[in-house]
């Protein structure tokens, strides 16, 4: 592991580094009260960059795969028919993203670019996205109510899939090389070498973060992966969670590793019509209505079942080679009737429980 | 991440329609080719069970099931009008473009069904899909034994694909049976349902060494899957394509996904036996 | 790609949004986290506004119908027609022949000025809202017997209450993040009561779910009353200390026995006793009834404020009552004077002192015969006198209000401010386009009083000017020295004509995530729940309410009960909603899946008369018959046909045009055999 040591001062001089380098940079910043996002680091708010801050609640996903992006556009005169394919390839880093959120896009590149069907315009936003990794080392700051990363094994430390990692160590930041391109960065004269006390101070730091997680989660959220597996949820179980959802589709959209969009058409001139993906819910009832009306999905329990199984389930744990869930806790926060995945895994492992309690007894 | 450079699975293709044939109310035969010729030799690649994504102007873009046999000159969709895309499709003149990308879908496994007998079970319009199986077996027939045909309808009206039909019931070693729900006064032939067939004087469905095809409304395919099952076929046996609400066809968009499957990518084409074990209802 | 603090425009929730923009265009859309009011959620028209703000078909130029079609013509030849006609038509017919009408979606500047411009201007009362016409019923029993016309409480205090009693309304469809609140409360362990007479999201997670029959809920509040009262649990020092006529309230209960009651609504004794016991044991108690969208009666009002005053459930956190206005901005619009009958800050336009204290402020005189209202004005035929009517950025024709198409085909002149070519539009004579959400700061005001900045975002398209610009113009070209330069300046003027937004100056609003009124140069920091002090000399009123007849028992031949009901599917025949893929989709399942309409029958009705869902169904009443398709739901109760609102046609037939009170058919429904 390349690893190099720079001072507290010098961390935004990453973020000039890479502008050096003709990446147009993304990094958090604090809106009003509590609520933080990312936007375009500029001259003016370059400053006011955050390093310790709530995860924003709109996820960095949305550099790869936008709330609402351009997929070409279809241009009608004298009876012919153009079609112009949208290939914009930008140059962008994200400076800060939280290691759940990395193993978010991780997740995003299997299933975009793993399988037989490569999709480009994700392709375009990714091949030149460089990630800059901050450790969740402040207890009170990065690590959030809802977090459970420790379950899901992303964080609070991302092992890999970043382009280069911070970690706040105190008066200095520990920075760890994930691919060449961030190895490379250590040309600069800003990163310095460390030493065994730095590598220590890592452990210790990191050790206190674990500490600051719920137990009671991070134990059953193996199981329920297991008995979602198995399809061992009872129909009852379900309904209770169904019951509580109101259909708003935030889980989704919050969600680093939802992958679902849906496709439309509109016109933006006389003869001129663009198509546009916009991110799309499982969880809402026209996701699966077919023309004609006929719905597969058409209780909204079967829909909200259907999430956890994609997200749990092992068989697509083992086709996309990564978990669907990263742990951000940003479902939790979002969800109008308290059915994120902490507590889903919660309930079910309550109700299932109850099962093996009952069928205890009666033996 | 450097690869060569990634074609664009989402870019449709510019098609001409060539001509079109009203088959039954509200549903048509679109005959169209590219534009481009090297498009259209592309295409000709496709296998019998396979679908394509058609995109019109200003509306949108939906799938639909490629009812030609790669063993035919041209290519074409039939198409129900039932949504604002399929609408905007039947509104279109001979001459006018429209878009098309495809073939996606893994198509029916022909080379496991050689030396097989084949049986096709169609309600209504659920012979689309299964033409370009026909057609294709037809084609080859030295690959397979025995072949039956058996499409029911509502009514007479309703049948599909009737001068094909007339066709296929004159192809000696083709059985052709046609039943409608209800008859009208020049219709001589077998009213009832499709399952109904099967118990007629003169029929004998084959069920060792045979595969069964069987497409239509949910409620006919169940009484049909009974039937077939009660006859001692094995539910690897049967085969069906599922028709989801989709918009990537690619497996991206995640509509079509039916427990641990994505229709577009690991179907159209199922067997009984793996659409019971997809987990969730169909 | 700047990220912008706003209001969410869409319904009264008024939850905080950030907006993302990439150039001039809204690229995205997500919740405020630290927002008191929606703390982190919103709903699927939230998520989905981004879509809504860039859509492409704007109209861009004024448009003047000649010979019957519509041309572009510049703003001044608009405006100019405008003002001519105007003055035209009220020299010809008088004042009283102009009416002004406008959207509960509309800011408090474009209301405020709307209202100003009829009254200064005009000289006519003719002004109101268009959609939430029984809102008035709630607003004067408001008035009536607490002296303040919206909800006492904040929605985030709704965490601290325990016990939540919800009327009516489907808050999950309806409010969604409202709901969530509550949903989230009942979660944490509040009790909820929901009384209504259909089954939905709420009503499957309640502890109590009074499935009463259509219009009896003053009937089942008045027995909750009674219970309250012979248990003794009453909150007699509350009462004491700040209610008056509560000896005649009691001595008037004894009309709601129990057991009369009980059979009066449809549920068991045992569960109405239920509910009035928890209710009243309670320490704190919070009631939500929406006042827009169906008939509501002042008497059912009044029940259930006696209720809220008997266990005296006012001024203090987490009780309350919760009129909700549930579009975006109806509680400002309200504030604003858009009525018929009251003046901005409510005072009735009969008011002498009220009306000399605007005149001062408008330098103009304020007329006191009260006005007509939209219904007036929209059925009836177009008898109602009103020869020229403008709409601002109200569609009733789409939305399928009253005879609203007939009667704009018969006046002389309609002028339309709006986004769209609307359906009503195509009726106007002049169009006026206008700016869109998140193309101009404007302030709404959401159903528990807080005032908020919609804060500009992107440009508008190019020429377009807000609503109330628009309507200043028109007031200048009439005469009038109209000055204002932004809608923070018509605000300033708005603290001055209503005393309780005297402190909401535009600067005060962008500090936090709005203030609450009374928002006042005293208390500039707003007010979370009302009557918190002593009410002093305008103590709460009791209001006996005379027990509803006992409808007569429904006829052998008509067994079952038609009800036709506003809320439920109300949305998706929104504009808003028609401009996004998702949207759209998500509102309209129901009118693809049932594509000729549909009536509503529970699935034990529809089993007995074997009626599948889908099928067709013969309705017959002693005068009316009609064939539609049935929606098997157990949604509805058993006994009654539910027809929602968009079967104007089946309503029409059944309860004659222009219905007006609660009117209950007894119907016979038949399986349609052909």
């Amino acid at each position: 592991m390349k690893a190099r040591i720079l001072d507290r001062t010098d961390v935004l001089k990453v973020v000039d580094l890479l502008q050096a380098r003709g990446y147009e940079v993304i990094a958090p910043f604090r809106g009003r009260g509590r609520d933080t996002y990312f936007d375009t680091v500029t001259s003016q708010n370059r400053d006011q960059i955050q390093i310790h801050f709530p995860n924003p609640y709109y996820p960095p996903k949305r550099y790869v795969f936008p709330h609402i992006e351009r997929l070409m556009k279809f241009k009608r005169n004298n009876g012919n028919l153009q079609i112009e394919p949208a290939c914009e390839q930008p140059k962008r880093a994200i400076f800060g993203i939280r290691s759940c959120d990395i193993a978010g896009i991780y997740h995003l590149d299997r299933f975009y670019l793993g399988r037989d069907f490569r999709d480009v315009y994700y392709e375009n936003h990714r091949k030149n996205l460089f990630l800059v990794n901050v450790v969740c080392s402040d207890c009170e700051q990065d690590i959030g109510q809802e977090c459970f990363c420790v379950c899901t094994d992303t964080g609070p430390a991302a092992r890999d899939h970043f382009d280069l990692q911070l970690m706040d160590l105190g008066d200095e930041f520990m920075a760890v090389a994930g691919t060449p391109a961030g190895e490379a960065l250590f040309a600069d004269s800003i990163f310095l070498k460390g030493t065994e006390a730095h590598v220590a101070k890592r452990r210790t730091i990191l050790d206190q973060c674990r500490r600051r997680f719920k137990k009671d989660t991070t134990s059953w959220f193996s199981a329920t992966v297991r008995y979602v597996t198995r399809g061992e949820i009872l129909e009852k179980t379900w309904e209770e969670i169904g019951n509580r959802c109101l259909e708003c589709g935030g889980c989704t959209y919050v969600c680093p590793a939802c992958t679902c969009f849906t496709v439309s058409d509109r016109p933006i001139g006389p003869n001129e019509v663009e198509r546009v993906r916009v991110w799309d819910a499982c969880a809402l009832g026209g996701f699966t209505r077919m023309a004609g009306g006929f719905n597969p999905r058409r209780a909204v329990h079967d829909r909200r079942n259907r999430r956890f199984f994609r997200k749990l389930a092992h068989y697509f744990i083992q086709r996309e080679l990564s978990m669907a869930c990263v742990g951000c806790g940003r479902c939790a926060a979002v969800c109008h009737g308290d059915i994120g995945m902490p507590s889903v895994v919660e309930t079910i492992r309550r109700a299932t429980a109850e099962v093996d309690e009952h069928e205890h007894a009666s033996h | 991440m450097s690869t060569p450079a990634t074609e664009n699975i989402y870019l449709p293709k510019t098609a001409v329609l060539e001509r079109v044939v009203c088959e039954i109310a509200d549903v048509k035969t679109f005959y169209w080719h590219f534009e481009d010729p090297t498009e259209q030799a592309a295409f000709k690649h496709f296998r019998p069970g396979q679908f394509a994504q058609v995109s019109v102007f200003g509306v949108g873009e939906f799938p639909t099931s490629l009812p030609p046999s790669p063993s035919e000159d041209e290519t074409f969709f039939t198409v129900r009008r039932v949504g604002s895309c399929t609408s905007a499709l039947h509104g279109l003149n001979p001459g006018e473009k429209f878009a098309i990308r495809g073939p996606y879908g893994n198509g029916f496994p022909m080379e496991q069904y050689y030396g097989k007998n084949l049986v096709f079970v169609a309600g209504g319009i659920g012979l689309i899909p299964l033409r370009s199986c026909i057609v294709y077996a037809l084609a080859h027939r030295e690959k397979f034994e025995r072949i039956q045909i058996f499409h029911g309808a509502k009514t007479p009206k309703e049948l599909m694909y009737v001068p094909k039909l007339r066709e296929w019931e004159q192809t000696p070693g083709v059985e052709c049976h046609l039943t409608v729900d209800r008859g009208d006064k020049d219709w001589k032939g077998n009213v009832g349902v499709v399952g109904s067939l099967f118990q007629k004087p003169g029929v004998k469905v084959p069920v060792e060494n045979t595969t069964a095809f069987v497409c239509g409304p949910p409620i006919m395919f169940r009484f049909v899957i009974k039937d077939l099952l009660g006859m001692g076929f094995e539910q690897r046996n049967i085969v069906s394509t599922l028709e989801r609400y989709m918009k990537c066809g690619v497996g991206k968009c995640g509509h079509c996904c039916i427990g641990v499957a994505y229709v577009c990518v690991d179907g159209p084409v199922f067997t009984y036996e793996q659409i019971k074990k997809l987990g969730e209802d169909i | 790609m700047p990220h912008r603090l706003t209001t969410c425009t869409f319904c009264g929730v008024g939850c905080g949004i950030y907006l993302e923009t990439a150039g001039n265009q809204v690229i995205g859309a997500y919740p405020s986290v630290s927002h008191p009011t929606n703390a982190g959620r919103i709903c699927l028209r939230g998520w989905h506004g981004h879509e809504v703000a860039s859509s492409p078909d704007r109209l861009k130029t004024p448009l003047i119908k000649k010979d019957g079609k519509f041309q572009e013509a510049t703003w001044g030849e608009a405006f100019d027609l405008i003002a001519r006609r105007l003055r035209e038509i009220r020299e010809r017919h008088g004042p009283h022949a102009l009416a002004f009408l406008n959207s509960p979606r509309c800011s408090n500047e474009e209301a405020y000025l709307l209202q100003k411009f009829a009254r200064a201007v005009i000289g006519t009362n003719n002004v109101h809202h268009g959609t939430g016409v029984y809102c008035n019923n709630s607003i004067n029993v408001l008035m009536e017997m607490l002296g303040v016309p919206a909800a006492s409480n904040s929605i985030s205090e709704l965490a601290a209450s325990d016990v939540i009693l919800i009327d009516g309304v489907d808050l999950a469809r309806r409010m969604p993040t409202l709901g969530g609140v509550v949903l989230r409360a009942k979660l944490g362990g509040a009790r909820l009561i929901v009384v209504g007479t259909r089954r939905h999201r709420l009503a499957d997670n309640a502890d109590l779910f009074l499935q009463i029959k259509p219009n009896t809920e003053t009937t089942l509040y008045g027995a909750m009353a009674k219970v309250i009262v012979d248990r003794g649990l009453e909150n007699l020092p509350f009462i004491k200390a700040r209610c008056r006529e509560h000896e005649t309230f009691v001595s008037q209960i004894h009309q709601y026995p129990l057991l009369d009651a009980a059979d009066a609504c449809g549920v068991t004794p045992a569960l109405i006793e239920d509910a009035a016991l928890t209710f009243a044991r309670a320490k704190s108690a919070a009631v939500l009834y929406s006042t827009s969208m169906e008939e509501r009666t002042r008497d059912s009002v009044r029940a259930v404020v006696n209720l809220v005053l008997l266990t005296g459930n006012l001024g203090k956190r987490g009780a309350g009552l919760f009129a909700l206005a549930e579009q975006n901005n109806l509680q400002g619009v309200c504030d604003m004077g858009m009525l018929p009958d009251r003046l901005p800050g409510y005072a009735p336009v009969t008011d002498e002192k009220a009306r000399a204290e605007l005149e001062k402020i408008w330098h103009s005189s304020v007329p006191a015969a009260p006005g007509k209202g939209a219904r007036t004005i929209l059925a009836n035929s177009g008898s109602s006198g009103v020869k020229a009517l403008w709409l601002c950025r109200y569609d009733p024709v789409s939305a399928s209000m009253f005879e609203a198409a007939n009667c704009l085909s018969q006046f002389e002149f309609v002028v339309a401010q709006h986004l769209f070519m609307t359906e009503t539009a195509q009726y106007a004579h002049v169009i006026l386009p206008t700016t869109a959400y998140g193309e101009e700061c404007v302030s709404f005001t959401n159903t528990e009083r807080r005032i908020q900045l919609a804060e500009q975002v992107v440009e508008p398209p190019e020429g377009l000017t807000p609503a109330w610009e628009q309507i200043s113009t028109v007031a200048q070209r009439m005469g009038f020295a109209w000055s204002h330069a932004s809608a923070s300046d018509v605000m300033d003027e708005i603290r001055e004509a209503v005393p309780f937004y005297s402190g909401a100056s535009h600067e005060n609003l962008a500090r936090e995530y709005g203030r609450q009124w009374p928002c006042t140069k005293d208390r500039p920091l707003g007010t979370a729940y009302l009557f918190a002090s002593d009410n002093g000399n305008k103590p709460f009123k009791f209001v006996a309410v005379t027990k509803p007849e006992t409808p007569t028992p429904a006829p052998k031949d008509f067994p079952f009960t038609l009800v036709c009901g506003s809320s439920l599917y109300y949305w998706n025949q929104n504009v808003l909603i028609r401009h996004s893929e998702t949207l759209r989709r998500e509102y309209s399942i129901l009118l693809t899946d049932y594509p000729e309409g549909f009536v509503e029958i529970h699935p034990d009705d529809a089993k007995e008369l074997q009626i599948r869902d889908g099928s067709k169904v013969r309705l017959h009443s002693e005068t009316a018959f009609a064939v539609s398709t049935a929606r098997v739901t157990a949604e509805v109760r058993t006994g009654t046909i539910f027809v929602p609102y968009f079967e104007r046609e089946l309503e029409k037939r059944f309860l004659g045009s222009g219905r007006a009170g609660a009117v209950l058919v007894p119907v016979r429904v038949e399986r349609e055999t052909a």
